[in-house]
């Protein structure tokens, strides 16, 4: 099977106050059709670049593609004109966002909105439209479509809101589906709901899902391939299991060692911390940018920047891995 | 053991605008008549959705938010009766901690003067045991000494948690209520702050009520859970209970939602027990049990009559159902 979304050695710099600094520097992912890929990683790590650099949504300046590929079934994103790529948005793929609140516009019927969507893509009447927007409605698990379309984004709930925003973005049957932290805004309960209406809708429709994501829980539950992100990079890839139950980088292990456990038995005294932050982009040096956390830490990792390449196990970017010392 | 704690059916409810001129206001319940206890040195979660009241009952527990009836037992005293000038004096021994680190300290303060204002207030010490005080703090929150006279934004979400909890430490509390202290962070920051707190609570021997929606977090540092469904307590149980062998179908079904390591997709996970729907409107909440249009094993006679709060093996649950 060949990749369907194919992310190569893509670099994206932004102009500001502190200079040129690289937002992502040089990442490479994939994604096959029906397959889900994670990416995970703290605020800061450019998980939301990434996402946006393939809807072809970077505000350019002061964003820049500086290199690198984008295809999409062999077609290259960051070549493709403006025209082309309002063609492939909504259609080909299409993006959920974390905050449905403000990515719904206020002033029209949900039903509009999705008809609006269809009518876009679809030589459809507006009628036939606002049908299909009902039956999207239906599908995505909203009671009472008929009257619901009527309504305005402030009369529905959290979860509802999330839901017209997935009808909104399979309104065209899109190859590609973009989830940014899909649930953060919402609860547990709300949040099963939705990662169990995305699952069946890539059952349904094919769709290969890109989900954005910090918890590693999600993860466990919805991904078939991980890629961990730290400072702009790529720093472990993997099968989901391999990356949960053998993590390799550092900052991967933390990642998976600081949640809570739920499970019946298991129980840590102290959680695993990661000490610090994530550093600011303009501020990082020649080396590995998580240095300053880690507690593998040796001269090479202040001096040189490790590669994304398998040691053992599968790809990390990390010279303690490298060595086998950890 | 003695309790620190003992809350008697509280209620609070909010006044509703008239639908016209001499219509009698309308009233959303927000918390309908809850109990719980908490003992010296332990720490009692309460979860739920949003708009299950868990907030409100807390803030009405410290007489935040005016409570509509019920009792409020501190050290076996009514909180409720007093006065306003006592209860101020009885805020040196409880003390608070929000959600949002970025709006609850002042942007234009030192954060030296922000930790150093409960003993202004309260007037304890002269100003230099207080700023002794601060320092102490400060290293006991893991911040450095040259910190103290930064401004709130030079910090990150993680620090500034911090500096909200040496705050609320100055005044030597008994009582630490917690409101999401950990939701707006980072997992890995999230990890820091649970820590600290579970070190503040076993060498200062502190209490805390920690409201939480993330149920990993309240198994990590809670002794005791609460779950509210619309405004009551719908099971209560000691941790080992409530994630071991949750009875009530809502427990169960929060736990089945959560995201866990243990959930495989690989393994093809599929979700046992599914929520659908939201909860009902807390203005006019429904005659029976509040959960009956979500739970699987509804029957008639809870759509007819409240369950109550009963003895449920080691557990407290309000349910005519509930799992044995």
């Amino acid at each position: 099977m060949t990749h369907l979304l194919q992310i190569e050695d893509l670099r994206v710099t932004f102009n500001t106050r502190y200079g040129e600094v690289t937002a992502l520097d040089g990442i490479s992912m994939q994604v096959r059709e029906g397959e889900t890929l994670g990416v995970v990683g703290e605020s800061g790590c450019g998980k939301s670049i990434t996402a946006l650099s393939v809807m072809g949504l970077i505000p350019t300046p002061p964003g820049r593609i500086a290199g690198g590929a984008i295809r999409l079934n062999g077609e290259d994103l960051t070549r493709a004109s403006e025209a082309r790529m309002r063609e492939l948005r909504g259609a080909e793929m299409a993006m959920i966002f974390q905050e449905p609140m403000t990515s719904l516009n206020p002033v029209f019927t949900v039903g509009d909105q999705i008809a609006e969507a269809i009518m876009l893509h679809q030589n459809v009447s507006r009628d036939q439209a606002f049908r299909d927007a009902i039956a999207l409605l239906d599908r995505v698990g909203i009671p009472s479509p008929d009257t619901r379309a009527r309504d305005y984004p402030h009369q529905l709930s959290g979860g509802m809101r999330q839901r017209v925003m997935i009808a909104m973005a399979v309104s065209c049957r899109p190859k590609v589906l973009i989830a940014d932290e899909p649930t953060t805004a919402l609860d547990v309960t709300v949040q099963a709901q939705i990662f169990d209406l995305l699952n069946e809708i890539q059952r349904d429709f094919g769709s290969a899902i890109i989900l954005i994501t910090h918890d590693m829980g999600a993860i466990s539950e919805m991904a078939d391939r991980v890629a961990v992100m730290y400072a702009g990079r790529v720093i472990e890839e993997a099968r989901a299991d391999d990356v949960l139950d053998y993590p390799q980088h550092p900052y991967s292990r933390g990642l998976i060692s600081c949640i809570p456990a739920l499970g019946k038995g298991e129980m840590r005294d102290t959680l695993a911390e990661i000490p610090g932050v994530v550093p600011p982009l303009h501020l990082l040096g020649a080396g590995c940018a998580f240095a300053d956390r880690c507690s593998h830490r040796q001269m090479r990792c202040d001096t040189e920047q490790p590669r994304l390449i398998a040691h053992g196990h599968h790809p990390a970017a990390c010279h303690a891995v490298e060595e086998g010392r950890i | 053991m003695s309790a620190l704690l003992d809350v008697r059916n509280l209620k609070v409810r909010f006044a509703l605008p008239k639908p016209s001129l001499f219509a009698p206001h309308p009233f959303l319940e927000a918390v309908r008549g809850v109990s719980f206890t908490l003992e010296k040195g332990r720490a009692l979660g309460i979860v739920g959705e949003s708009g299950s009241g868990k907030t409100t009952a807390a803030m009405a527990t410290i007489r935040l938010v005016p409570a509509a009836g019920g009792e409020i037992l501190f050290e076996g005293e009514d909180l409720l009766p007093l006065d306003d000038e006592a209860m101020r004096a009885r805020r040196r021994d409880i003390q608070l901690i929000f959600q949002d680190p970025y709006s609850s300290l002042n942007p234009r303060a030192r954060v030296v003067d922000i930790v150093r204002e409960p003993m202004d207030l309260m007037g304890i010490g002269d100003a230099a045991s207080r700023l002794e005080r601060v320092k102490e703090l400060f290293e006991l929150v893991g911040l450095r000494p040259d910190q103290l006279n930064l401004f709130p934004h030079q910090f990150s979400g993680g620090q500034r948690q911090r500096i909200s909890i040496a705050r609320a430490l100055t005044t030597n509390p008994k009582l630490l209520v917690c409101d999401e202290p950990v939701s707006a962070l980072d997992v890995a920051i999230q990890a820091q702050i649970l820590n600290l707190l579970a070190r503040l609570k076993r060498d200062l021997g502190l209490s805390y009520l920690f409201i939480s929606h993330d149920l990993g977090v309240v198994r990590h540092l809670c002794d005791d859970v609460a779950v509210m469904y619309l405004g009551q307590i719908v099971e209560q149980a000691s941790r080992e209970d409530l994630f071991d062998s949750p009875k009530h179908p809502y427990t169960q079904a929060l736990l089945a939602a959560a995201p866990s390591l243990a959930r495989r997709k690989s393994k093809g996970y599929v979700r046992p027990l599914k929520l659908s729907g939201d909860p009902p409107s807390p203005i006019n909440p429904p005659k029976g049990c509040a959960f009956v249009d979500r739970c699987p094993l509804a029957q008639e006679i809870c759509r007819q009559e409240q369950p109550v709060l009963k003895a449920c093996g080691a557990s407290q649950v309000a349910c005519h159902f509930a799992a044995t």
